[in-house]
């Protein structure tokens, strides 16, 4: 805190020089000197100021061309900050200079000695001898082994430049060029394109470039890859030996001769890879050969990068923003995990669409690049590719197939210029959906004026895990072998040349869309990645690939049924049905007395019901596919184990909140059905985390076992034993009662608080007359015991913040001054209220909030930070990742949610931006632009953790009290490092390690740790490491009577107590942190300035002692005795106290 | 602990600025010890009756867990304590509140406090000043244990049930003392209005009290809400856009707003650039 003030005094200097001098002159010069001042301390400290420009510089006459600037921001861009935003990105991604004359000397390089690459003898096509002498093997899995044909080296016909390098779409990082090797026609033989020849012969061509550029010293080690994830498409990766090695990387493509082979011969109906020599059996059957899409599109591409290039160059030098609106979308696509791999949308088909969309005038040519982007998002989002394919062919001829042919062999239809290539061939019909999904998303976001739209679509990375509700695994790749018998797909494995997983993959994908039908929104895979291998070492198998992921976004609606009703027995559809889900399909009858097919599937609870998409996935796989249930692994689910409110139960906590609500509701109805009380009750809000679902451990009813307990002497209530463990801990459930407004109320505070206490008796009494409830009167509030819960209820006078406010001057006036007393009264009865209803309603339209939120408060307790960001901040936290999902959509599982949360903590820019929260849709874009201007103005006032929600737009009140810099900047580091390793474990579910790693706080950074008894830790079975056994507590087994009984042991919670009696004490001079739910360890952090002697006085003698040297008496920190007080103020809870002076010297 | 003074043993310690220094320990086998400064308390302008100048010890430096009764004990014996006062921070008390029953009192925080102890004689002042320093002050005794931890704790437990029956009579009887003190009050106005009144030869007294609780209905707020209004109607009788000097203005503060917000945007992303915040991935 001293800190801060020191900073805003300097800063207040700072201002103090550039504001309001006189002279206008005068003030010209100052302000050019303050501005760059500003300037400096802005970068100093990163902390954005209001902006102070002077008359003259404002209302000076404009220029035309400074008019038009102006207006094109506004009328073009939302604003000109998004202007400027994406000129600093495009910046960013561009090649620097220097990096292209580097590149192109290295082009250079290797296209010489590509050129000169020695001829050898011609030899069989299956003869390798002449190759494997040098080690290097042939980039190409060799199965059948046996193919017709011969083959030699020979220097390439030419060397070209493909791609987006000579285009100049090229953008880092990952900075790759294209380079294309003519094989030359005299290697080739017109029938090669039958039996994967042609593709041999292009391996080996490349095995022999591999072995030609390996003998030369400017090249460094070689790997081969292939394109797109497409093994019959070698490359040959070359990187410049030394250095340079990282940022430049050439991939050499092998293409033929121009026209060499008929394209019509490649047809996406024809066949070219013969049944009787991929099975190596005579097959009789000569005339129903099946067609070869894939196989065909991949031979007809590879003659087609040259005039791809020329197409597209075409169209770029027509339209001056082509590049840069290419480079915007590839960051777009990069973002969203769909630039690579098989099936991807690259930076090509990003080129050619954005070609489309000019040619066929759907934008213009002197859009810039953020219209070029927008428009493009445009027609993703209204076109569907899978349906209604579109073609870049202008004047096809007759041999060119119809669309309607291209929609009949391939899933997503883009025709090339020529009108031969479905460019889109690999891709699956999910992906394409997913691009559409992502494009309409992200339509909706730009236009959202309340959203930082740049940030969320082009700055924001959306990994799988991150993004889809649940993420499923396939491992055991080589299982998919067995389903492609299963499903008879010889031919399109003959098709894909051997790739079972691309073989499988849409049949997967499609039996799983049928099966989860409506519970899911969207259904997604990962691209499986392109490999990459050294030259020295045989190609890897398919089996090798990481596993395989599909995503999920959930129907919250549908999502965890446990029912999947179908057809009427008697109708067609129902064997359908029957055939989908085998022997799960039953006859049922439902209560509106229809008869028919239904699935039920197991689970009782929310949490149990989560793995009910689990459940059908691997059913559906083993059913159809056989592919079995250990090769499907769930990611997720795995965290709800330290959120679980029994253990032996399997509950997340969903159900008990329900319970306590309904708990609730029944004590409002029964106190407003009170009678004989002096004034009516207005309102009955809850005001506890229970109440809005957001407990993390939400408080359960139980049964007491009173021999456990000693009895208080007048009212007979339980009071804990000192011998005993510590008793159960019963949650108070703080419930507010508005009383109505009456002349009675007297208008002094101090009668206003014992009216209210005389309330609390008169509720007390008739709670118990009327309705047999035991309960506990205190002036401030009134306990009762129900249902084996405990209920708060606090009375409260809408008026009484008011009165506190009033006083009377001198004068008689009266005047109303804020005080922190009446602020604390209004937090307690009208914002926390209020907080209360607004998120129970949140939870109504958003089921998963609860378990999210429950997750996260877990991480803030177990990393001790429940301390610095309170349990309403937390709540708002979350459910601004409900109310402002960009760029994702609001999470349905609380794994999602809960990376989602971290990742806001972690990358939160607090200093800079207030964060929104806008419960209710309350919030205006002009009531955005107001809460940060006002911000802005007033940073440096303003709690470091900044959060406006439609109540409270300038004040943050629930973080008010803390975090400080220092707090935020650990909880800002320990959240980043925390998802680093969950995310790493969830992907990789090899790894072993147990997921509550990232809920044990690392101890080694506080200067004292006291351990305490366990047995007096009243929360210890809630720990994140609970012991394997812990006391019943004195709670029986059995339901909780509903009302009467002797008066529980309430809010007894000696770590609490020790906590607030140790802040009390040493709050000034250390810092306390525990995890309230059965936390062991108190860590304490000394405060740098503690330690520092002070000269002797009065006012600052606190748990000092005195040295005096000479005749001046100083005093230093009197650590010896605190240490023992931590002790003696703990007796009976501390076990020990750890000093660890090796952090810090006494 | 080295002993700060290299005072001789038995004698008692005292530091520049005229503090004796007395240590203390919790119980007689506790290793480490507080210490206390004491002085006698000697405030120029003091009206406090509760603190004679010349038999009240001031004390700096009491830990959390010693309460009144702990402290009188302690000091007992350098002769018989009057009365003992603690308190957050050395000064003079504040005025008292209305007589409150123990319900409604404020709980204290617990923290080191400083106190005052008066004795009965002087001599008690004396005596603690004397005291030397390598004999500490023993908190909790066989005889009279203070207890701390979680005893203390069951024990404040039991202490919050309160009798119904006890708090309604706490809260009848501040009642009762409230109204009559309202009554009293209204009483006194209603003699002073009556005062105001003329009298039969139509003369009216004026005194120095009436005013204040004659204009006393006049608040902070109703006088914002009749500036407001006439705001309100000034600017309801503006024409705008009317004059042609209306329209040049305005459109010159479009253009000033334009470039505001461009110069705004500007500084924006310089900051964001020196963060390296368009760095996408």
């Amino acid at each position: 805190m001293k800190r801060k003030t020191t900073q805003s005094t300097e800063d207040l200097e700072n201002e103090m020089e550039t504001l309001n001098p006189e002279d206008e002159e005068e003030t010209e010069k100052k302000l050019k000197g303050s501005k760059k001042k500003a300037s400096a301390s802005l970068t100093e400290d990163g902390v954005l100021r209001p902006l102070k420009l002077s008359k003259g510089e404002l209302y000076k006459a404009p220029t035309v061309e400074e008019l038009n600037q102006l207006k094109e921001a506004e009328s073009l861009f939302h604003c000109s900050l998004l202007k400027m935003q994406m000129e600093e990105l495009l910046k960013e991604v561009a090649l620097s200079e220097r990096r292209k004359k580097q590149m192109d000397s290295f082009i250079q390089q290797i296209t010489d000695l590509l050129k000169s690459v020695p001829e050898t003898p011609v030899v069989e096509l299956s003869d390798l001898s002449w190759i494997s002498e040098s080690g290097i093997d042939v980039p190409f899995i060799l199965v059948p082994e046996e193919t017709k044909g011969k083959f030699h080296m020979e220097p390439p016909d030419s060397v070209d430049l493909i791609g987006s390098y000579p285009l100049g779409t090229c953008i880092k990082p990952r900075v790759s060029v294209d380079l294309a090797v003519t094989i030359p026609a005299s290697i080739l033989h017109p029938m090669d394109g039958i039996n994967q020849r042609y593709s041999r012969k292009r391996a080996l061509y490349l095995a022999g470039l591999a072995q030609h550029l390996s003998t030369s010293p400017l090249v460094g080690p070689l790997h081969y890859s292939c394109l797109h994830g497409n093994r019959l498409r070698p490359l040959l990766l070359v990187t410049p030996s030394g250095k340079d090695s990282n940022s430049i990387l050439l991939r050499i493509h092998a293409i033929p001769p121009p026209d060499f082979l008929k394209p019509s011969r490649f047809h996406p109906q024809k066949n070219n890879v013969r049944t009787a020599w991929f099975t190596g059996q005579n097959a009789e059957q000569e005339s129903s050969e099946p067609p070869t899409p894939q196989y065909n599109s991949t031979v007809v591409g590879d003659h087609l990068p040259r005039s791809h290039l020329q197409f597209l160059s075409a169209h770029s030098d027509q339209c001056p923003a082509f590049r840069e609106g290419v480079a915007l979308l590839k960051v777009w696509l990069r973002q969203r995990e769909l630039d690579q791999g098989a099936g991807c949308f690259g930076g090509f088909l990003a080129s050619m669409l954005l070609a489309y969309l000019l040619s066929t005038h759907k934008v213009g040519k002197t859009m810039n690049a953020y219209q070029l982007l927008r428009n493009v998002m445009h027609f993703l989002a209204s076109t569907d590719l899978t349906q209604n394919g579109i073609t870049l062919a202008k004047h096809p001829d007759s041999k060119v197939p119809s669309l309607h042919e291209f929609h009949s062999a391939f899933q997503v239809v883009f025709v090339d210029p020529s009108g031969h290539l479905n460019m889109c061939a690999d891709m699956t019909a999910c992906t394409y959906k997913q691009i559409q999904h992502e494009a309409s998303l992200s339509l909706q976001f730009w236009d959202d004026p309340t959203l930082d739209g740049f940030q969320a679509l082009l700055m924001t990375p959306k990994p799988m895990i991150r993004t889809y509700d649940n993420v499923y695994q396939l491992k055991d790749l080589v299982k998919m072998q067995a389903s492609c018998k299963k499903l008879s797909l010889l031919s399109s494995l003959m098709d894909y040349g051997g790739n079972y997983i691309l073989t499988v993959l849409p049949f997967i994908l499609s039996l799983l869309q049928r099966g989860l039908g409506d519970r899911i929104r969207l259904l997604v895979h990962s691209l499986p990645s392109d490999p990459e291998w050294p030259v020295y070492s045989e190609p890897p198998m398919h089996k090798d690939q990481p596993p395989v992921s599909i995503g999920l976004l959930l129907n919250s609606e549908r999502a965890l049924s446990v029912l999947e009703r179908g057809p009427a027995a008697d109708s067609p559809e129902a064997a359908e049905f029957r055939q989908l889900w085998g022997s799960r399909s039953e006859l049922r009858r439902f209560q509106d007395g229809a008869i028919t097919e239904a699935v039920l599937w197991s689970g009782s609870s929310t949490c149990q019901r989560r793995h009910v998409l689990l459940e059908i996935i691997t059913h559906l796989l083993e059913l159809h596919a056989d592919i079995p249930e250990s090769c499907v692994s769930f990611v997720g689910g795995q965290m709800d184990d330290v959120i679980k409110v029994e253990r032996e139960e399997c509950s997340t906590g969903e159900e008990e909140s329900l319970k306590v609500v309904q708990c609730f509701d029944d004590l409002s109805r029964k106190l407003w059905q009170l009678e004989g009380l002096p004034l009516s009750i207005t309102s009955v809000q809850g005001a506890h985390p229970a109440l809005r679902y957001s407990q993390v451990f939400p408080p359960v009813p139980v049964k007491l076992s009173y021999s456990y307990f000693e009895r208080e002497k007048t009212s007979r209530a339980l009071v804990p034993h000192e011998a005993k463990p510590c008793p159960y801990y019963i949650t108070p459930i703080k419930v507010i009662c508005h009383m109505e407004g009456s002349g009675k109320w007297p208008s002094d505070s101090l009668a206003i608080r014992h009216i209210k206490a005389a309330f609390h008796i008169r509720l007390g009494e008739l709670l118990k007359t009327q309705h047999g409830y035991t309960f506990r009167p205190s002036p401030t509030h009134l306990d009762v015991w129900k249902d084996g819960l405990v209920f708060r209820i606090q009375v409260a006078y809408h008026r009484e913040p008011q009165v506190l406010r009033e006083s009377v001057t001198t004068e008689g006036m009266l005047i109303q001054r804020d005080n922190a007393e009446a602020q604390a009264l209004e937090l307690e009865t009208q914002q926390k209220p209020f907080l209360t209803s607004t998120l129970h309603g949140l939870q109504q339209q958003q089921p998963c909030f609860s378990a999210v939120c429950r997750l996260a408060k877990r991480w803030l307790a177990a990393q001790l930070f429940s301390g610095d960001i309170n349990e309403e901040a937390a709540d708002l936290l979350v459910a601004s990742l409900f109310l402002q999902p960009a760029p994702f959509t609001p999470p349905s599982s609380p794994q999602v949610g809960f990376l989602r949360f971290l990742r806001l903590l972690s990358t939160f820019d607090w200093k800079n931006n207030p964060l929104v929260v806008n419960l209710n849709g309350k919030l205006a874009a002009c009531d955005y632009t107001e809460i940060k201007n006002h911000f802005l103005a007033s940073r440096e006032s303003l709690p470091v953790m900044f959060i406006a929600t439609p109540n409270d737009k300038d004040v943050s009140v629930w973080t008010k009290e803390g975090p400080s810099v220092q707090m935020l900047q650990r909880v800002m580091l320990v959240a980043a490092e925390s998802l680093r390793v969950l995310e790493a474990q969830l992907i990789n579910p090899s790894l072993k390690q147990d997921i509550r790693v990232v809920f044990r706080p690392p101890l080694d950074v506080y200067d004292v740790l006291i351990h305490l008894r366990p047995q007096q830790v009243p929360l210890l079975s809630r720990a994140v490491d609970p012991p394997k056994t812990t006391g019943r507590q004195g709670t029986l087994d059995g339901d909780a009577a509903s009302s009467g009984g002797a008066f529980p042991v309430v809010d007894f919670d000696p770590v609490k107590l020790y906590l607030s009696e140790l802040r009390d004490a040493y709050g000034d001079l250390a810092l306390f942190f525990c995890d309230p739910y059965g936390g062991t360890v108190i860590a304490v952090l000394w405060k740098p300035k503690a330690f520092q002697p002070q000269p002797f006085k009065t006012s600052l003698m606190n748990a000092r002692r005195v040295e005096v040297t000479e005749d001046t008496a100083t005093t230093v920190l009197n650590v010896e005795a605190i240490v023992q007080d931590f002790q003696i103020i703990g007796e009976g809870l501390v076990d020990r106290v750890d000093l660890r002076t090796e952090r810090w010297v006494v | 602990m080295a002993a700060p003074i290299k005072n001789n043993a038995s004698r008692a310690c005292v530091i520049p600025g005229g503090f004796t220094v007395l240590s203390l320990k919790f119980c007689s086998d506790s290793t480490a010890q507080h210490q206390l400064c004491v002085k006698e308390h000697r405030v120029r302008a003091e009206t406090n009756t509760h603190r004679p100048q010349d038999r009240t010890l001031f004390i700096l430096n009491i830990p959390p867990y010693c309460s009144q009764s702990v402290v009188k004990d302690l000091f007992s014996q350098f002769g018989p304590v009057q009365h003992v006062e603690l308190s957050e921070k050395p000064g003079a008390v504040e005025d008292k509140q209305p007589e409150l029953s123990p319900y409604f009192t404020p709980a204290q925080k617990r923290c080191f406090k400083v106190a005052y102890v008066v004795f009965k004689h002087s001599s008690g002042v004396a005596a603690a000043k004397a005291h030397p320093y390598d004999s500490p002050l023993i908190v909790s005794t066989t005889e009279k244990p203070v207890q701390t931890g979680l005893k203390k704790w069951i024990h404040e437990y039991t202490q919050l049930f309160i009798k119904p029956g006890l708090l309604q009579k706490a809260v009848d009887d501040f009642m009762s003392q409230h109204d009559k003190r309202k009554e009293e009050e209204a009483e006194r106005q209603k003699k002073e209005a009556e005062e105001q009144q003329e009298d039969e030869d139509g003369w009216v007294k004026v005194t120095k009290g009436g005013k204040g609780i004659k204009s006393r209905p006049h608040s902070e707020a109703a006088n914002q809400r009749v500036l407001q209004k006439e705001h309100k109607k000034k600017k309801r009788k503006e024409l705008l856009n009317f004059y042609a000097w209306q329209h040049r203005d305005s459109k010159r503060e479009y253009i000033a707003e334009l470039r505001r917000k461009f110069e705004e945007d500007k500084q924006r992303i310089a900051l964001l650039r020196a963060q390296r915040k368009f760095r996408p991935y």
